[in-house]
């Protein structure tokens, strides 16, 4: 059971605070696998830092916007759900300036078994999406 | 049992089992239940001390939760299809050449300027229509709301007074504005005015106001577990007739509360390009 812990996705991926559009592309999916290096539990939005090694052995940090920490918890996230050096899959949406930053949609552990929604969406259709 | 008895006793009995129940699954007390425990959302909707319908809570809009948003009984909204903020599929105004020119604008720019992404408070109605709770307080003479999102608050006035008439009487125009709430039967009649012009957008869609913005909210429970709210716009500088947004639908949610949400650390808005 404990492998199998999925957590409830509700059916509303959540962006408030800011338009989805402004900042994400939605036709920029990234998959980002690496090691967390925080999981930083703020207002308005909870963070992944996290480090991705390329194949040449490159590192990159990337920076992943979560939903805000009360909807992360009302699905099932507490701020210990992440541990420094957890080895995690993001997947999500790229920003439009190109930087390494994305809007997470899902993220699961590398076992692929854990998988929590993000809280923050940017696919167009739901409901969390303004991206007209 | 002295008092100091009963408070240990009582103590004792609320830790027990509900450890780490804080904030947001701490049981609700007395609301109506199922056989399973569950809330029992279709019971009646329960009445005030003096027979009006009793409108506390905590409450989402549908579109947000699980469960999704209730369809709307035939002819009632405009096609239902809005996000609650009204102007998508159904409810959209007739607006005035500047408020297009603005509100075409802001769409062009994906909202990109929306204070709302710097902090700022959302204004009336739009805090209502975003995917955080709020909760509905009775309080003597007058009614609150609780928005989770931001810590903002609205108070409603219920004891008599009435709105002034225009712009200019209002000393000091807010964000939430200055509302007055009066019974019409089974629903709960709010009127607002004295919004100031720093709220950017009155819906989720990106629609403007100006000084004369007067907003009509009829709130209705329909049971224990759901409650409709009208809202009608009139505005006459911004939008050439009055109009009203597509139904606002909301879930009760029992068995949690509102947690403080300061928005303290914010780095969207140097990546938000817009377009």
């Amino acid at each position: 059971m404990k492998y199998f812990l999925i957590f409830v996705v509700a059916a509303a991926p959540l962006l408030a605070h800011h338009s989805f559009a402004a900042e994400f592309d939605n036709k920029k999916p990234v998959e980002l696998k690496g090691t967390l290096v925080e999981l930083e539990w703020v207002n308005p939005h909870a963070w992944i830092h996290m480090e991705v090694t390329d194949p040449s052995g490159k590192v990159t940090k990337w920076d992943c916007e979560l939903g805000s920490p009360n909807l992360l918890m009302r699905n099932g996230w507490r701020r210990d759900s992440l541990k420094k050096g957890d080895v995690i899959i993001v997947s999500g949406s790229q920003a439009k300036d190109g930087s390494n930053l994305a809007n997470a949609r899902t993220v699961s552990f590398a076992d692929g078994k854990r998988v929590f929604n993000a809280g923050s969406s940017g696919d167009p259709g739901t409901p969390g999406a303004l991206t007209q | 049992m002295n008092m100091r008895a009963h408070f240990v006793t009582a103590a004792l009995f609320a830790l027990s089992g509900t450890l780490s129940a804080q904030w947001f699954d701490y049981p609700t007390k007395g609301i109506p239940r199922l056989p399973d425990g569950k809330a029992n959302l279709n019971a009646p909707a329960p009445k005030t001390p003096d027979g009006k319908p009793d409108l506390s809570g905590v409450w989402l809009g549908d579109q947000w939760s699980p469960a999704g948003r209730r369809p709307n009984p035939p002819g009632e909204g405009r096609g239902g299809g809005g996000r609650g903020g009204g102007g998508r599929g159904g409810g959209a105004p007739e607006m005035l050449p500047w408020a297009q020119r603005v509100f075409d604008e802001r769409r062009a720019t994906s909202l990109r300027d929306d204070p709302e992404a710097r902090c700022m408070p959302q204004g009336v109605p739009k805090a209502s229509t975003l995917p955080y709770p709020f909760e509905i307080v009775n309080a003597s003479n007058k009614t609150l709301i609780l928005f989770e999102m931001y810590s903002l608050r609205r108070q409603i006035f219920t004891d008599g007074r009435e709105l002034p008439k225009d712009a200019k009487d209002y000393a000091q125009p807010s964000w939430m504005g200055y509302s007055i709430g009066k019974w019409d039967g089974d629903e709960f009649v709010v009127t607002t005015a004295g919004i100031n012009d720093q709220v950017w957008n009155i819906d989720l869609a990106g629609h403007p106001h100006s000084d004369a913005l007067r907003i009509t909210e009829r709130y209705h429970r329909v049971d224990f577990g759901h409650m409709d709210v009208n809202v009608t716009i009139d505005d006459p500088k911004t939008y050439a007739s009055q109009w009203t947004m597509p139904v606002m639908r909301y879930t009760l949610l029992p068995d949690t509360d509102l947690f403080e949400f300061v928005c303290e650390k914010n780095i969207d808005p140097q990546h938000m390009v817009g377009k």
